[in-house]
């Protein structure tokens, strides 16, 4: 009793902050979503609207579309950082020339803030400026202008996405490849097996706790990109990179539709939290089957 | 007696001289180690308050001045939210001129004129709000005997700039006759903005010239672009106000306002069909890239901020068009400068904006000491010449001025004589959120998935939609 007593009196300044940060204004931010509150509307006080908000979300073309987009850059970030990021890890498991300046320029991007990132692919690719454009031109007559075409934005953004958190994910993986136990490689080498089937029956498997906190926390982070992708495109041409955070962002403070912006955060915040729930349990469904 | 007289005045006189000369440090005493906190857009002018303007209160007041210029948007967000959340984390906010409507509907602001009729120990003798331009009035409410809520610090007009070495240069003018059979000069018609665009476009392909035609604010995912349109495109074809009827608060032209009205589908056509005669990044620029881009020689011609055309005509640090920029007022439609001249329409933007106090803010007295520091005369000159903003009457008239006047091809000149022929943003307290339902029309139309006449006709439903989700129509 005493003991339990102590415990809870340790864990009580982390649960304060936790309530205080966390659930409050989850909270509150779910209050809201069932008003219609506008600053600067004719009646600027919240006004019960019980589950329009929800309602007209379904029906929202914008925030649809913004939703597809993040999905589909979800999609795309994520399979190609723990691809990228997964050979990059083997191939420092490895001995070469230059490892450790390699490994120390490959983790430099991980270090820098999300808006500088935005900030500097900009100024890399801001035409008349920025020397990607003008190279893209002046070697394979590529006109190449990410307020104009839709396509470019939005691998743009992917690529730079890509390139600042591939690092984070090689990183992981490689912790996670040093700490392999090497009796089962070295045995299943002694017994022929081929070096693709010891990544596909040894490795990959005993990795996959790694694997599923890496994807976990690369697809939340994706889910919620906005910074770099403000710096770089401000959502445009048009709303073609207008991801679902930088769309939140939009309706709650420029637009100040507060009750709005909210449902729209809470269904984001949802689809998180199922995205999730069904990775996790696709990646673990095998294992359950097999015990 | 007179000798007495005469030496009992030359005492008081003796006395007073001093504390008028010292009226900063005088006032400031009991504010002394306070610091006041304020935020503004990262702009020239903005940009010499912090770093030359600032400094100086502080050395004459002992009173500390944490001055933050951040972008656009960050500076409405930050304010907004300030004000909104009472939290006193500023106290002086800039206000723009299309702000200042919004603010006054949430009661944002202190009543300057109150302020100070209150706390006349705080006023300084030398301050004049008679001295102000009429730009001040945008800073009055109409509902409260006009008493002021913000004292202008930058106000400017959106020019037409033009290279004049291009445009004087008797053999691009021979080239230039002879291709379209008239003289090149300054555009008075839309067909003459075109033809020029093209011709100097043509002209720096041929002589390998980084040299493009026209600027174009066309950011096809920023608000920069629905501001080029709407405040200066727009109004030069007659569509005034964002083409929203403000009695019924409507804006298609079924409904009696005039957002997708022939006129605004003709202007949009005119302004849309700029961008193949623009520089490639018109489609990303805002007013601070349009300001590069002509800084940089990369423009014969275009729609400039006032507050970039003194630097872009006289700071070689900065531009490498010294002394080859040209000014003129934008060409107009039939019709619309006669409309102007009358006060019934107006030509471009009047653009500017002023330092508030919020009621939120813990130093009001400190920051109403400051905003009386920078609205003196004497500090103007140098403010003019880094921003090409102007707030006082009597600036026009500072020798400095006129010198830089001079070095602007008149701009300050013409924008005393012609700035009531602009005009600020419209009275919309809304100003924010019709705005970010109606950009992104303009957006795809710049990129083409919309045509001018889909992107007003959407534009206009969608602005009409949200006045009824803010209740100023019947649902």
């Amino acid at each position: 009793m005493r003991s339990s007593t102590t415990g809870w009196l340790l864990l009580a300044p982390t649960i304060a902050v936790l309530v205080l940060t966390g659930v409050l204004p989850f909270l509150y931010v779910l209050a809201i979503s069932f008003f219609d509150w506008n600053l600067f509307a004719v009646n600027p006080e919240p006004r019960w609207a019980a589950a329009n908000n929800f309602r007209r979300l379904v029906h929202d073309a914008e925030f649809l579309k913004s939703i597809w987009l993040t999905l589909l850059f979800t999609l795309w970030v994520v399979a190609s950082q723990v691809i990228l990021g997964f050979a990059l890890a083997r191939l420092m498991m490895r001995d070469f020339p230059f490892k450790k300046v390699f490994r120390a320029v490959h983790t430099l991007p991980l270090m820098i803030a999300p808006i500088a990132v935005g900030a500097t692919w900009r100024l890399m690719t801001v035409p008349g400026l920025g020397p990607i454009p003008y190279y893209l031109k002046d070697w394979f007559g590529i006109d190449y202008r990410l307020s104009m075409f839709p396509d470019q934005a939005f691998a743009s953004v992917v690529v730079m996405d890509i390139w600042h958190w591939t690092p984070f994910v090689t990183l992981t993986i490689l912790a996670g490849l040093s700490n392999l136990p090497q009796e089962p490689v070295e045995q299943a080498r002694i017994d022929g097996a081929q070096e693709w089937q010891i990544f596909r029956d040894i490795v990959l498997p005993a990795m996959k706790p790694v694997l599923l906190t890496t994807i976990f926390i690369r697809i939340m982070d994706a889910l919620r990109v906005v910074d770099e992708v403000w710096m770089l495109t401000q959502g445009g041409p048009g709303a073609e990179t207008r991801f679902i955070g930088l769309h939140i962002w939009k309706i709650v403070f420029p637009k100040t539709d507060y009750g709005y912006g909210s449902a729209m955060s809470l269904l984001t915040l949802y689809m998180t939290i199922v995205i999730c729930w069904l990775l996790y349990a696709a990646m673990t469904a095998r294992k359950d089957r097999a015990s | 007696m007179f000798m007495r007289h005469l030496a009992t005045s030359l005492v008081a006189l003796a006395i007073a001289s001093p504390a008028m000369a010292d009226f900063w440090s005088d006032a400031a005493a009991p504010y002394q180690g306070v610091t006041i906190r304020g935020v503004s857009e990262s702009t020239p002018p903005s940009n010499y308050v912090r770093d030359v303007l600032a400094p100086q209160f502080t050395e004459a007041t002992g009173i500390q001045v944490e001055f933050e210029t951040t972008s656009w948007d960050q500076m409405y967000d930050k304010a907004i939210k300030d004000m909104e959340a009472g939290s006193g984390i500023y106290d002086f906010v800039y206000i723009e001129q299309d702000a200042i409507y919004s603010y006054l509907s949430r009661d944002f602001l202190v009543d300057m004129t109150q302020m100070m009729a209150d706390n006349p120990a705080l006023v300084n003798p030398a301050f004049d709000w008679a001295n102000f331009t009429t730009f001040i009035d945008y800073f009055k409410d109409p509902n409260k005997n006009d008493h002021v809520f913000g004292v202008p610090m930058e106000a400017f007009i959106k020019v037409y700039l033009y290279r004049k070495d291009l445009f004087e240069n008797p053999e691009i003018q021979a080239s230039f006759q002879e291709k379209y059979g008239y003289d090149l000069a300054p555009a008075t018609t839309f067909q003459q903005w075109r033809d020029i665009a093209e011709f100097f476009t043509a002209y720096g392909q041929e002589t390998g010239q980084e040299l493009y035609g026209t600027t174009v604010q066309a950011a096809s995912g920023h608000p920069a672009s629905f501001y080029e349109f709407w405040e200066s495109v727009a109004p030069l074809y007659g569509v005034y106000d964002w083409g929203i009827n403000q009695e019924t608060w409507t804006a298609s032209v079924a409904n009696g306002g005039r957002m997708n009205s022939p006129e605004a589908v003709e202007a949009l056509t005119f302004w849309l069909g700029l961008l193949q005669y623009a520089p490639p990044e018109a489609t990303a620029s805002t007013w601070d890239e349009v300001a590069s881009s002509f800084a940089a020689g990369r423009a014969a011609q275009g729609l400039v901020y006032g507050e970039n055309a003194t630097w872009i005509a006289t700071n070689a640090e900065k531009s490498s068009v010294v002394g080859n920029v040209g000014v003129a007022l934008p060409p107009t439609a039939e019709g619309v400068m006669e409309a102007a001249q009358s006060g019934e329409g107006y030509i471009g933007y009047y653009d500017g904006g002023a330092f508030g106090i919020p009621h939120s803010s813990a130093n009001k007295e400190a920051a109403l000491l400051f905003m009386q520091y920078i609205a003196q005369p004497e500090l103007q000159a140098g403010w003019a010449e880094a921003g090409g903003r102007i707030v006082l009457n009597s600036t026009y008239e500072d020798p400095k001025v006129q010198e830089i006047d001079a070095k602007t091809d008149s701009y300050f000149t013409l924008m005393k004589d012609s700035g009531a022929l602009f005009a600020g943003a419209p009275p919309y307290p809304f100003h924010n959120q019709v705005r970010e339902v109606s950009a992104p029309f303009i957006y795809e139309a710049i990129i083409g998935n919309l045509t001018p006449q889909e992107a007003l006709d959407q534009m206009a439903a969608a602005t009409e939609a949200e006045l009824k989700n803010l209740g100023y129509t019947a649902n």
